[in-house]
């Protein structure tokens, strides 16, 4: 039986054994015919593809290519024994990474890799520190998109690497590979290359197909379809099910994800093309009405959560649908998990009313309603070891131990054209734990709806504290109207470009 | 002083209610790490019919307990995203070293303040209380680059200096209530018998005063135990503490709630037997130390 | 008593010894901050440039028209002043409760304590997975004794988000009280107690007239303690909050941490640390005058 027929087919009684439809003794015997041990069993229950996969289950669908083993072993040798350490925030790929892939990395070319797992501004704090004192503490540096304007200067670019050292470039490593579109909305700053994308999470529009059918109730298209289908569910099935949960917590980043979707859908933008804060004119009031008025069809702790508490309401059956990370999608489908396991479905995010071009705004911004937080890998300049560092990041980002993060990683989207279309990834494209099956519509959210914020060093500010404190408090009745709110954000705002 | 039965009975179901409250959400706590996520949340939330799984814990601490639903397989040993037993270590190591230290230092400053009489006592002790004012965010960075210049980044010393020094307040101004507790006529008699300083405080004082001390180094542990600031800032990647290497748990795509409790449930029971270990001290000692019997 | 005599002995002996290791400790690590912090309030850190550049005064200036600055000045001493009420007449009650030799009270004291051991950003995570809208078990309870409206978000809501934190911050901290008080209880001597038994005077009588009295030491160290923390303690606004609803909950440890870490004004983040130093001193220094402190 060829592997992946194998794999489909197990994946297939997995889900029947978990809801409930096989009984235990039938299922492990049909797992035996296929020649699976028992430790090989985890799939689609008890495990956290989620957050990993455990070691068995790695081995069985990831292995590393043999040619890039040979070529570390290879280019490794005069490194053997070096310690490579980098900070990153607790992402699919760093952690996927950390826990299962570093070990061939290791092997191969004897060098030591350690990761360090923070928040994510503590990241911020530490390449700041490290930055600021010419440290070297830190070989590699994990780029939020948003401070690649701050450290553009300190990192490597790729391309010059690549091409500055013949014989440390890894074969077939192919710099073109990386999506254009990532490329120039996270990794590139002005014309340098700060690194290359590693990590891509997206908004992309999940729901619930059931409730959807049962509703006569077709996938939402625009986002005024996204209104009345929400609205519609919310009127019929709720308080025990809402048609859409937010991530609105007041002073936190997801807040501000979240509005700048609505705002680049509804042909707004944050700054405009004389670089002065543009939410508060007609798009954006417009916009942030419409944000209102979904909100009001939201469940009512909405105005708490994260996008961890959306995510939840999605994958405990409170919501029917949610435009936001990706990631989520493999999550849901993981029934040890949660309750609907098999029942979401991802569409592109809904067309935009209207949309403004790149010129048309301040900072680079990429207007799109497919809100992204990618971010990227680079070698820092102040590294003591930066040939070790930049084969690891070769490594790292390279089109095999992509594959084997998304596998490992639980269905992360990844950054290169090829690993979308890799046999591996597909094979995973069934209803499960660590699905794959969205990922076709992540990579087309990727080439045709994508927004990135802009690059600007005040931006963590604005983005983490400015924007989502003062949407919180007008959601909180602070303000008497969207225009009074989005004028005094816009003051501040303001206020911190000229400070 | 007597109590009649009623009262009694009555203050033994208040004291129990009291605690009780105290208690119920470091059960709901620990319920939580033996859920998988479906039921973690859940409206009406689940008090206590779950289906239990040590998944939780495997995954914190790298091995396979084997209990739980259906098959599951081994967990990574030492490898898992989540695998944090090394934590717990870095955390007994840091918590109990730096208490030794602010407990030292403390006490012989403390019992000086309490027996000697110098101008400018009282201002002292307010310039030591003063230390503690300070923000640690405003600690934090001049402390990074210092350790940095010392080469004490990412090392065991660095973060029980740390941890001795920003208890070094607490600890001298609760040892110094205790030793004000202990009548100062016994130093006084054994002085005019010739005894020395030192001898007096080792032979007679610092006797009497264990159970101050118990309750000092109980709370000096409990400030290392959760802090965070310092560890966070001051750690790379070789050591790190329970309360940092908890924010793990919060992942870009999610937070890992199970996980995070386990690890918080596993890490209640070190610092729990330092305290009931010490309790026993506490209770006896305090009650040496006084006129009381 | 040969009191002159003893005192001559006393003062004989050298005190530098005994402190020489407690201040060679703090100077090290609390005078080089300080000073560094002051410099740093006329300095930024300019990223781009990589540079910590002087300022002069403007961090100073900027403080007067930040109104962030004076809202979370206001949060803080509401928070402050709740929080240390409650946890001092919360502590002592529950102290002189627990002052006796019932059955399993060893047990309950021990286990009072437990919420001390739990870091205070967990603790904060915690009651924040309690008091979720949604989910939380907290807001059944609540909802199930009629005291809270379902659509009311403990957390989100502008009036209530304060109460929703300081659940978690009083919940932690009650126990610290509870255990300084206790050891303070326990060294108490009985004889005054046992005349005013038999004056016959009650039990409110006793506590306003001995207990008081003799405790104020203790009360006044628990009091400083505790109070020169609640200024300094941002996690539960952090973790359950964020400073929001707006900024309802928006304390200054918290705008100090923020201006530190996630904007990395270290110039400004320093300035705003030494505002929070200077207003800690004071009311440290009232109180130590008010009520008489003598260490």
């Amino acid at each position: 039986m060829k592997d992946s027929i194998r794999k489909g087919y197990l994946a297939n009684i997995t889900d029947k054994y978990v809801r409930g439809q096989m009984d235990r003794r039938d299922f492990l015997r049909f797992a035996g015919k296929l020649g699976l041990g028992a430790s090989a069993l985890g799939m689609g229950f008890g495990n956290r593809p989620f957050f990993g996969m455990s070691s068995a289950q790695a081995q069985e669908a990831y292995q590393p290519s043999p040619d890039v083993i040979a070529w570390l072993k290879d280019v490794g040798k005069p490194f053997a024994g070096t310690t490579l350490k980098l900070a990153t925030e607790s992402t699919p790929p760093s952690n996927a990474i950390n826990s299962q892939l570093k070990k061939y990395f290791e092997e191969a070319t004897g060098i030591k890799v350690e990761i360090e797992v923070l928040p994510l501004e503590q990241v911020l704090q530490k390449l700041t520190l490290d930055v600021a004192s010419s440290l070297g503490t830190y070989d590699l540096y994990y780029i939020d998109q948003s401070w690649a304007a701050s450290f553009s200067q300190d990192v490597f670019d790729p391309r010059e690497q690549y091409s500055a050292k013949a014989d440390l470039a890894m074969p077939n490593y192919n710099l073109d590979d990386f999506l254009p579109a990532l490329v120039d909305g996270i990794a590139k700053y002005e014309d340098r290359w700060v690194g290359v994308p590693y990590d891509i999470p997206i908004f992309i529009m999940i729901y619930r197909k059931d409730i959807y059918e049962k509703l006569g109730l077709k996938a939402p298209a625009t986002l005024e379809e996204l209104y009345t289908n929400s609205k519609a569910i919310t009127d019929q099935m709720g308080p025990n099910t809402y048609g859409y949960a937010g991530q609105m917590k007041s002073g936190h980043y997801a807040l501000e994800c979240e509005w700048t979707s609505f705002l680049w859908g509804h042909g707004g933008s944050i700054f405009n093309a004389d670089k002065k804060f543009s939410g508060n004119d007609e798009q954006g009031i417009a916009a942030l009405d419409y944000y209102s008025k979904l909100r009001a069809i939201m469940p009512p702790g909405v105005d708490g959560w994260t996008w961890d508490g959306q995510g939840q309401a999605v994958a405990q059956g409170v919501a029917a649908s949610m435009l936001s990370w990706g990631e989520f999608f493999p999550y849901f489908d993981d029934p040890s998990q949660t309750k609907i396991s098999g029942l979401c479905e991802a569409v592109v995010p809904p067309q935009p009313i209207a949309l403004r071009t790149v010129k048309e705004t301040g900072y680079g911004e990429i207007p799109g309603v497919g809100h992204q937080g990618g971010s990227s890998l680079a070698v820092s300049k102040y590294s003591k070891n930066p040939d070790a560092a930049w084969l690891f990041m070769q490594w790292a980002t390279c089109a095999d131990t992509q594959v084997g993060i998304t596998v490992l990683g639980g269905g992360t989207g990844p950054t290169r054209s090829s690993v979308y279309d890799d046999p591996r990834i597909k094979a995973n494209a069934r209803v499960g734990a660590g699905t794959t099956r969205h990922l076709q519509v992540v990579r087309e959210t990727i080439a045709n709806h994508m927004g990135s914020e802009p690059d600007l060093p005040e931006w963590a500010q604005i983005s983490s504290d400015t924007i989502p404190v003062g949407l919180g408090k007008y959601f909180a009745g602070g303000y008497g109207s969207s225009k009074e709110a989005m004028d005094d954000i816009a003051g501040q705002v303001e206020g911190i470009l000229k400070g | 002083m007597h109590q009649s039965r009623g009262i009694r009975t009555l203050r033994t179901i208040a004291g129990w209610l009291v605690v009780g409250v105290f208690f119920f959400p470091i059960y709901f706590w620990t319920t939580v790490a033996f859920r998988n996520a479906k039921d973690i949340f859940n409206w009406p939330p689940i008090f206590v019919d779950f289906e239990p799984t040590a998944r939780n814990f495997e995954q914190v601490f790298g091995i396979s307990l084997g209990f739980g639903f259906g098959a599951q397989e081994a967990v990574t040993p030492g490898g898992g995203n989540f695998y944090m037993a090394p934590r717990l270590w870095d955390s007994i190591v840091i918590a109990s070293m730096s208490t030794v230290l602010a407990i030292v230092v403390a006490t012989l400053a403390a019992y000086c303040l309490s027996r000697m009489h110098f101008r400018g006592r009282h201002e002292f002790v307010n310039w030591v209380l003063s230390t503690r004012m300070m923000p640690p965010v405003a600690v934090a960075v001049p402390m990074f680059f210092i350790f940095k210049q010392f080469s004490l980044l990412d090392t065991y010393l660095g973060v029980i200096l740390v941890h001795g020094l920003m208890n070094l307040p607490l600890a001298v101004l609760l040892m110094k209530s205790f030793f004000d507790d202990i009548p100062s006529e016994i130093d006084e008699s054994a002085l005019l018998d010739g005894a020395s300083r030192w001898t007096i405080f080792r032979r007679i004082v610092l006797p009497m005063a264990k159970g101050g001390i118990a309750a000092t180094a109980v709370l000096c542990f409990i400030f290392s135990w959760t802090e965070f600031l310092f560890v966070l800032t001051l750690t790379q990647t070789s050591i790190k503490t329970v309360p940092v290497v908890s924010s793990t748990f919060v992942t870009s795509i999610g937070t890992a709630w199970g996980n995070m409790a386990a690890l918080g449930a596993a890490a209640i029971v070190p610092a729990f037997i330092v305290i009931m270990l010490v309790q026993r001290h506490l209770v006896r000692g305090l009650t040496m130390g006084s006129l009381k019997q | 008593m040969a009191v002159a005599q003893v005192k001559r002995i006393a003062i004989s002996d050298s005190p530098i010894p005994w402190l020489a290791p407690l201040v060679a400790l703090l100077v090290v690590f609390t005078i080089y901050p300080l000073f560094y912090n002051i410099w740093l309030s006329f300095h930024e850190y300019f990223p781009r440039k990589r540079a910590i550049q002087f300022v002069g005064m403007q961090n100073w200036q900027q403080l007067w028209e930040d109104t962030r600055f004076w809202s979370s000045l206001g949060v803080t001493f509401v928070y402050f002043a709740v929080a240390l009420v409650f946890e001092i007449v919360l502590g002592m009650a529950i102290a002189l409760l627990l002052d006796a030799e019932l059955p399993g009270f060893g047990g309950l004291r021990a286990i009072l304590s437990l919420t001390l051991v739990i870091p205070p950003a967990i603790a904060g995570m915690m009651f924040l997975l309690m008091e979720d809208a949604q989910f939380g078990v907290l807001t059944y309870i609540l909802n199930s004794l009629g005291l809270l409206d379902k659509t009311t978000p403990i957390l989100a809501t502008s009036s209530t988000a304060l109460a929703g934190v300081l659940v978690a911050e009083i919940w932690q901290w009650t126990p610290f009280m509870v255990l300084i008080f206790m050891a303070g209880l326990r060294s108490l001597p009985a004889e005054p107690y046992e005349a005013a038994m038999i004056d016959g005077a009650s039990a409110f009588q006793m506590f306003r007239r001995l207990t008081l009295p003799m405790m104020s030491k203790v009360i006044a160290v628990a009091v400083l303690l505790r109070g020169i923390d609640l200024f300094r303690v941002f996690d539960y606004v952090f973790v359950m909050t964020s400073g929001g609803p707006g900024t309802a909950t928006y304390t200054l440890s918290l705008y100090a941490w923020q201006q530190t870490f996630s904007f990395i004004k270290w110039g400004y983040g320093a300035t705003l640390s030494l505002v929070s130093l200077a207003i800690i001193m004071v009311l440290a220094n009232i109180f130590i005058r008010v009520f008489k402190v003598r260490w």
